[in-house]
């Protein structure tokens, strides 16, 4: 236990630094290279005298999450809090420069058109060509014109293999692995080799996912969840008597090109996760997954 | 304990003294009065013999505090460096266009990180800038000002940071960031502090003929 932990501590952090407008993160730290790999021989010699000793066998698994891309709808008391909180904005707020503007070109109009008019009297002198009211209308001409994508589209969400199904919710990725001979449904994950972190192994799992193509952050070096299990008392020997899952978190930046056939995956709401994982790794799972 | 018996016998014949002198000088209403009331008026000093003396003070119990300098040091607080377990000093930047958004999330990620322990070093904000987008006219060559963006920066930096309770916190930034704000995790150097300074020409002429 003490050993692929000891070694992920000491891997060093990679710089990221990656820029969306709503969607970004960046993370970034400094160690030198050269002092990493020194400390990965050391650990590395340790382990190899207690690695007989450890039953467990080791592996690492990720926590791919499509992060939401639109904010959620209100509820119909927020919506009602809303817009009694804009209301009350509107009528304690000032009337800003476009809007006196406004109210003084208008003014002068009905002057103008008034019986006795002479321009002289004008106090102003600066009279703009282009009114105010114009460019008001031209900006509604604007908006008319601009199209905004739909928020909810229902045939979409209903796929779910799809990466771009529910904006409003984060959704989890599940794949279809061959566990002990049994095929089933759970986030993807490989086996712990020797001489690598905890961190790289879920890397590796999920680069070894068939036709992945996904651009990923991974959100820390250390893991979120434990999983671990017994083998059946048949199978158990001396030096394998379960396996223990490392969950790591990870959020997709880039989605990959839409693939034209095969639910190789699925990308899952955490209350739909339950209909697809068995109980008692939704009970680990469901810890650490937010449902925000 | 027998000096303040003394004293306060001392005091109370004084009293009693200054008592019949008062009843003698003047002609009281015979109604009763209390002897302490009569005479003790609001005014009254109290003298250093007394017991009562400088029952008012309160001066003397306060803190002896040397007057506070308003200039900020050089490094207010110190950069951490990154540990076996842990990240070092880093900065949450929030940006984005709309300002009251903008400062609701930094105080949110500020009140989360309160919440969850970690320690705030400093919230502070970096000067606004102000992008023209401009568009060219429809009939002609020439480019006209369409709108005026501002765009606001607000600076949570974090002293350290667990390893362990980095993907949590993040993943709760994440989901909760709203739409338009930009958020991005660095770290803290000497640069970005003195960045936020402005520079002083004149003294920096001043200082180089010194040296020259």
């Amino acid at each position: 236990m003490a050993a692929p932990c000891g070694r992920m501590a000491s891997r060093p952090l990679f710089r990221f630094l990656s820029r969306f407008s709503g969607i970004c993160v960046g993370h970034t730290g400094i160690r030198h290279f050269s002092r990493a790999s020194v400390s990965r021989t050391t650990a590395k010699s340790e382990t190899e005298g207690e690695r007989g000793g450890s039953p467990w066998t080791l592996m690492a698994a990720v926590c791919l999450q499509r992060l939401p891309v639109i904010s959620a709808d209100y509820n119909p008391m927020e919506q009602r809090f809303k817009d009694m909180l804009h209301q009350i904005e509107l009528e304690k707020s000032v009337l800003s420069d476009h809007e006196l503007r406004l109210l003084e070109e208008a003014e002068r109009m009905s002057r103008k058109q008034a019986g006795d008019y002479d321009s002289d009297k004008e106090d102003d002198v600066d009279q703009e060509i282009l009114l105010a009211q114009d460019m008001e209308d031209t900006w509604e001409q604007k908006l008319k014109s601009f199209q905004p994508a739909p928020r909810v589209r229902a045939d979409v969400d209903k796929d779910l293999s799809s990466p771009e199904r529910c904006l409003a919710d984060s959704l989890v990725l599940l794949t279809e692995q061959q566990v002990g001979g049994e095929k089933m449904w759970l986030l993807p994950q490989t086996q712990w080799q020797e001489g690598e972190t905890l961190r790289q192994t879920a890397e590796r799992a999920l680069a070894s996912l068939p036709a992945a193509g996904f651009k990923v952050t991974f959100l820390g070096n250390a893991p979120c969840g434990v999983y671990k299990y017994k083998l059946p008392k048949a199978i158990r020997t001396e030096s394998c008597v379960g396996t223990k899952v490392f969950f790591f978190k990870a959020i997709l930046t880039d989605s990959p090109p839409p693939k034209p056939e095969k639910a190789l995956f699925l990308w899952l709401k955490k209350n739909e996760l339950e209909k697809y994982l068995k109980p008692a790794y939704m009970l680990k799972v469901g810890n650490f997954i937010l449902d925000l | 304990m027998n000096p303040i018996y003394r004293k306060f016998q001392a005091s109370v014949t004084q009293q009693l003294f200054a008592l019949n002198q008062a009843l003698t000088s003047c002609r009281v209403a015979p109604s009763i009065q209390h002897p302490v009331w009569c005479t003790a008026s609001v005014n009254e000093r109290h003298y250093r013999s007394m017991p009562t003396h400088g029952i008012g003070r309160w001066r003397h119990l306060l803190p002896r505090n040397a007057p506070k300098k308003k200039k900020e040091k050089h490094q207010m607080k110190g950069i951490f460096s990154a540990t076996a377990t842990s990240y070092g000093t880093l900065n949450v930047k929030v940006s984005g266009h709309d300002m009251t958004v903008v400062e609701r999330y930094s105080q949110y990620i500020h009140n989360l990180c309160i919440r969850l322990g970690i320690n705030v070093a400093e919230h502070y904000a970096l000067p606004t800038k102000s992008t023209e987008v401009m568009l060219m006219q429809e009939q002609g060559t020439k480019m006209y000002v369409d709108a005026v963006l501002k765009t606001h920066e607000r600076v949570v930096q974090l002293s350290t940071l667990n390893a362990t309770l980095c993907p949590i916190f993040m993943d709760v930034l994440l989901k909760n960031q709203p739409e338009g704000v930009e958020l991005s995790v660095k770290e803290h150097t000497e640069a970005d502090f003195q960045a936020r300074f402005k520079t002083r020409p004149e003294l920096e002429g001043l200082i180089s003929q010194i040296y020259q």
